[in-house]
């Protein structure tokens, strides 16, 4: 186990490591990115064609919040919300299906995700490229199309659900590797010297399928000999080793009552990570689609009915109409403001981090979403993303944008904009960027 | 060659190409709406085969448009319907042929699982292959010389004789003997002399009462895999594709940043533990490391290493063996069990000698080969078919091939859930207890089937026993069972049915505060009969609320008072009822909220959805009776037992290939060994492409 001394020494040294002068950053780029997941869509679009209790009302820069987003309201100035974002109509009506475009932009899970995309690009340069954190995603042995993260097509990868764990990787150092633990342990590089020997040996004359699955292990083996050997350019960040994570019992991960300490304890990690440049690609998945997550257990919220057991997913199939005298609504819409109430405590914990003239919600992107618009209809229009933090100038936000029906792939390539990956689109059937949203 | 009707499946070149031609937007239509239930081919999968259609193109278009697919008709009308019809009628009617050999797999690299990573380890570097030593069981006559000797005890479920699953002794000089391993824990046992005697060990001074009048034999065995760290535990969880219910899916693993650094952890902390101990060498005794280096590294790699391999972990373990060791359980050749093997002449590929020995031991046992199957490959005794057939045949009779089955069949019955489903504590006090219990009920009912029963299939759903400690018992409401830890006992009249009775299967098929028909109905659809169903529409609508006046057969009445739900739920529900009394967690149970139970049901279309057949059933041994009178169940194991041995989820789906294995299952009255011998024996398993 390292010390905090170490730590410090370990970050500062990484960029004394980099003689160059670090890259001057382009004046309108995001620092960071973190996506937000919650599981089972929204009260959108009844299906007998009651109007939304998500999406705001009003004009582009004058606009109210619905009581689902309330708990935005302080942060109002510093998020896009969105109207009419599709994600077109491939499995439409699938929680699935709509699980496998929502960060691919690609009918079926058929690319790369805009995470790992960015991992690979302009978060290769951080310690570590992409930080995959979930509360109770695997539960029950969930299949692959339930996590939103694809290293390439069809291909999911899962997210840690233990904030123990996660914390260990990243800043304890009880890893041999995690966090730069035997950055100048040599013997430790020998070993990795002699590993990367037998990969490379594997992977000459695979060919094929087996060869991009060989590049890929070699990809994340280089990754960690970078920390290892401290080869990696620092961060220039110097930031306090932080606290283990408190009440989480590696034991109750599953235990739906410790779901809300959980979901905190990884926001926390996460936070701490990019304060200390660690990573600028991270994912918060919460739960996974169709939800057993019975949020009726968790205590000290409205939700909490030990006397019923109500899932996630139950509640979002509420009906045909908004029915506030039937309980599977009132408890959708109470569990819905609940998961927004998340999301504005990782607004919070980046606010209250300066960073450069501002705070760390200046310089970032975070974006909320589901895989589905209503939960009951499971629309995959009019979807239900926020986009927070002004990306260090990157985005125009304050302001309700209407997309009048454009294609997702069009705020996902927005998003790698502001994040300085210059490309023209990401997955389908957009056209380069969201018009309107970048500065 | 014979022509095999309707077995052949996808798009072989070994699979004749049906006649005919139609326009291109009825192929595209079929394979996207049609195919998963009929198949590609038309030879019929969960829905009915459509190449023996006779009806005409009118009915055929008619029921296209107005009930398929199913559960969506509006997906598909008018000229869709027709395209799809003349497609059909063109392509995919009349016989179709298996010819000439079936297409061999691709070749594949198999990332351990983290079960196959922690069983690898602890065989490594727990010593001596891991394994604990087998009992040796030992019985010298004073007087007379009977003609056979066998052994019956709580291991193997008391069989008066060794066709039922007796344990015989050989005799040898006088003394009749049996070397056996013997799970961990306290056992007990007797001789049965002639299948008729039953005696007490007279060598084991080790004794309590048999709760009859006399006594049994006691045997414990305290051998642990013991003292490793659980760091399989950090490794991060397999990916699994929807539909596979394995976790060894060869294609959906990718190995990440996260996974190097807990390869990295893992095998560090087992190098500077258990691994420390592992080198005997003292400093600078070039040879001893030269000779430690060779020798862990073939066991490590599962084959010998290459010259430069030996070099490069020499280097290495100069400076430190622990390295060595370290360096050897990150290595790919370690994490990987590799089935690419070497180019023939007929441009196919051979598993080596080595690949075959790992990918006998991985299946079999669920591990690394041991010392006699390395050996085995180092004098090409695999390469021959014989050499093959007689070491799985010798790993079928380790213990490790009990626990390997028992794992494969929580998983093919989605029945590890039970370890982890929410339970509500006030409805089930104590539940949270009784998981262990509950899924190692399964391992051991199955592996008992298996190796010691009957080995028939039939004997998974219409044993009138199953495995029970004193708490299962009382969840059973049955007679605690003598002696500790898992005891066979009879079901004792209880409405229970194999593995249909088992808490495992009855608690992951349920929510968490109520039983859920669906659920079972598709347990049955989808696990035992492989009968795809598609997902619920939107709008669905989610369970009916609990209803304290009402039994939860009450509140889905709508599935099938509603005819769009009623157009899959036909298949879902009636079969599902017929579990309701069994709760939640598989508590029997004859009323609900102060109503009585109907728990008739519907076991209909068993071959095949949309035939139209019906088989009203009261009870759950009625409804086992039902399953096992069909080839459907045993069809869908095989197809389910091959996905787990290829790690792949398109290996089940190569009807060519399965079907030899189905007719040696079958020839042999449905033996599952028969069947796990006919999987790992036939060509898919040892030629890739």
């Amino acid at each position: 186990m390292m010390d905090r001394r170490t730590f410090v020494k370990l970050l500062a040294g990484s960029a004394a490591a980099l003689s160059l002068p670090r890259r001057a950053r382009a004046a309108q780029t995001a620092s960071r990115i973190i996506f937000f997941y919650f599981p089972d869509g929204i009260p959108g679009r009844s299906a007998d064609g009651m109007p939304s209790q998500w999406h705001a009302t009003g004009g582009e820069t004058s606009f109210s919040l619905p009581d689902v987003l309330s708990p935005l309201q302080p942060f109002k100035d510093a998020c896009v919300f969105f109207n009419g974002l599709s994600m077109g109509q491939a499995d439409v009506g699938s929680h699935p299906g709509g699980a496998k475009k929502l960060l691919t932009a690609s009918d079926g899970g058929g690319g790369e995700s805009l995470d790992q995309h960015l991992a690979r690009t302009v978060g290769a340069s951080a310690p570590f490229r992409h930080v995959y954190l979930g509360a109770m995603a695997n539960h029950n042995n969930a299949t692959g199309d339930k996590h939103i993260s694809y290293v390439g097509p069809g291909l999911t990868t899962p997210p840690e659900d233990n904030p123990l764990q996660a914390f260990s990787r990243l800043f304890a150092g009880s890893t041999p590797v995690g966090g730069g633990g035997d950055m100048t342990d040599g013997r430790q590089a020998s070993v990795l010297d002699a590993v990367l020997a037998d990969l490379n040996d594997l992977r000459s004359g695979l060919g094929g399928a087996e060869q991009r699955k060989l590049d890929q292990h070699l990809d994340a083996l280089r990754e960690v000999e970078k920390r290892v050997k401290g080869l990696g350019p620092g961060t220039g960040a110097t930031c306090e080793m932080p606290a283990s994570p408190q009440g989480v019992d590696s034991g109750k991960l599953y235990d739906a009552a410790a779901f809300p300490t959980i979901l905190k304890a990884q926001i926390d990690l996460l936070v701490q990570a990019m304060a200390c440049g660690l990573t600028k690609v991270g994912v918060i998945q919460a739960s996974h689609h169709t939800s057993e997550l019975l949020m009726s257990r968790f205590p000290g919220t409205p939700m909490y009915d030990p006397s019923f057991d109500m899932r996630s997913h139950q509640a979002s199939h509420y009906g045909a109409r908004h029915d506030p005298g039937k309980k599977e609504f009132r408890e959708y819409v109470a569990q819905r403001k609940w998961f927004v109430g998340q999301f504005a405590y990782l607004l919070d914990q980046l606010k209250q981090r300066p960073d450069g003239a501002g705070t760390m919600l200046d310089t970032s992107l975070v974006l909320l979403c589901s895989e589905v618009s209503d939960g009951n209809t499971h629309s995959h229009d009019d979807m239900p993303f926020v986009l927070a933090g002004r990306g260090g100038g990157a985005i125009r936000t304050g302001r309700l944008h209407d997309a009048g029906g454009r294609r997702h792939a069009e705020l996902l390539t927005a998003l790698a904009r502001a994040m300085g990956e210059n490309i023209s689109s990401f997955g389908q059937g957009g056209s380069g960027p969201l018009p309107g949203l970048l500065a | 060659m014979r022509a095999v009707l309707i077995l052949c499946v996808s798009v072989l070149a070994a699979c004749s190409e049906p006649p005919g031609s139609a326009s291109n937007e009825g192929v595209l239509r079929y394979g996207e709406l049609c195919a998963s239930c009929h198949g590609q081919d038309g030879q019929g999968l969960s829905g009915p085969s459509l190449r023996d259609w006779s009806r005409g193109r009118d009915e055929l278009v008619a029921i296209i448009d107005a009930r398929m697919p199913l559960g969506e008709p509006e997906k598909c009308t008018g000229r869709c319907a027709e395209d799809i019809a003349d497609y059909i009628l063109a392509k995919l009617t009349g016989p179709i042929t298996c010819e000439g050999a079936v297409a061999p797999g691709a070749r594949k690299l198999r990332l351990l699982t983290r079960r196959e990573y922690a069983a690898t380890v602890a065989d490594l570097l727990g010593g001596g292959g891991g394994a604990c030593p087998p009992h040796r069981f030992t019985y010298t006559p004073a007087s007379g010389s009977p003609q056979t000797v066998h052994v019956a005890g709580s291991f193997n479920g008391w069989p008066q004789t060794i066709a039922g699953g007796g344990w015989p002794l050989k005799e040898s000089g006088g003394t009749w003997t049996l070397e056996r391993a013997l799970p961990a824990g306290t056992h007990t046992y007797k001789f049965v002399l002639d299948e008729k005697d039953w005696i007490v060990d007279p060598a084991n001074p080790n004794r309590q009462s048999d709760g009859y009048g006399g006594e049994n034999s006691v045997v414990t065995v305290a051998c642990q895999a013991g003292g490793l760290p659980d760091v399989a535990a950090k490794l991060p969880v397999e990916t699994r594709p929807d539909g596979f219910p394995f976790d060894n899916e060869a294609d959906a693993q990718s190995v990440t940043s996260v996974h190097v650094e807990a390869y990295l952890a893992a095998a560090r902390e087992l190098a500077e533990g258990p691994g420390r101990k592992l080198s005997q060498c003292a400093a600078g005794d070039g040879a001893c490391l030269e000779a430690f280096v060779r020798d862990f590294g073939r066991r490590a790699f599962r084959r010998p290493l290459t010259d430069a391999e030996q070099a490069r972990y020499r280097a290495l373990a100069g400076t430190d063996p622990m390295l060595a060791v370290q360096a050897m359980l990150s290595s790919p050749h370690f994490l990987y069990r590799s089935e690419m093997g070497t180019a023939q002449a007929d441009g196919t590929y051979r598993l080596t000698g080595y690949e075959l020995a790992s990918a006998l031991s991985y299946t079999l046992w669920g591990t690394m080969p041991d010392a006699t199957l390395l050996d085995a490959a180092e004098r090409g005794e695999l390469d021959t078919p014989d050499g093959l057939s007689s070491q799985a045949r010798r790993l079928l009779d380790d213990p490790r091939a009990r626990d390997a089955i028992g794992r494969f069949a929580l998983m093919w019955l989605g029945a590890e859930n039970v370890l982890t489903a929410d339970k509500k504590p006030d409805l089930f006090p104590g539940f949270e207890a009784l998981r262990g219990a509950l899924a190692e009920e399964t391992r051991r009912f199955v592996a008992h089937v298996v190796f010691d029963g009957t080995h028939r299939f039939d004997e998974l759903f219409t044993a009138d026993y199953t495995f029970v400690d004193a708490q299962l018992a009382s969840l059973y409401e049955m007679p605690a069972p003598q002696g500790s830890g898992l005891q066979r006992a009879s079901y004792a009249g209880a409405p229970r049915s194999g593995l249909l009775g088992h808490g495992s299967v009855l608690a992951s098929t349920s929510h968490s505060d109520q039983s859920s028909p669906i659920r079972r109905g598709l347990f049955v659809r989808r696990r035992l009969l492989c009968q795809e169903l598609p997902p619920p529409p939107p709008n669905a609508g989610g369970v009916p609320e609990v209803d304290p006046n009402a039994t939860t057969r009450e509140r889905f009445r709508q599935h099938t008072d509603n005819p769009f739900c009623a157009s899959c739920h036909q298949y879902i529900d009636g079969v599902g009822f017929g579990f309701e009394r069994f709760d939640a967690i598989g508590r029997f149970r004859t009323t609900e909220n102060g109503q009585p139970i109907d728990a008739t049901g519907d076991m209909n279309d068993v071959e095949r959805l949309g035939v139209g057949t019906h088989a009203p059933f009261s009870s759950l041994p009625d409804l086992a009776k039902i399953l096992v009178a069909s080839e459907t169940p045993k069809q869908c194991f095989a197809r389910r037992y091959t996905q787990f041995v290829r790690g792949l989820k398109q290996a089940g789906e190569d009807a060519c290939g399965l079907n030899p294995i189905v007719e040696r299952f079958r020839a042999s009255g449905w033996d599952l060994r028969e069947l796990m011998l006919a999987v790992v024996e036939s060509p898919a398993f040892v030629v890739r492409q």
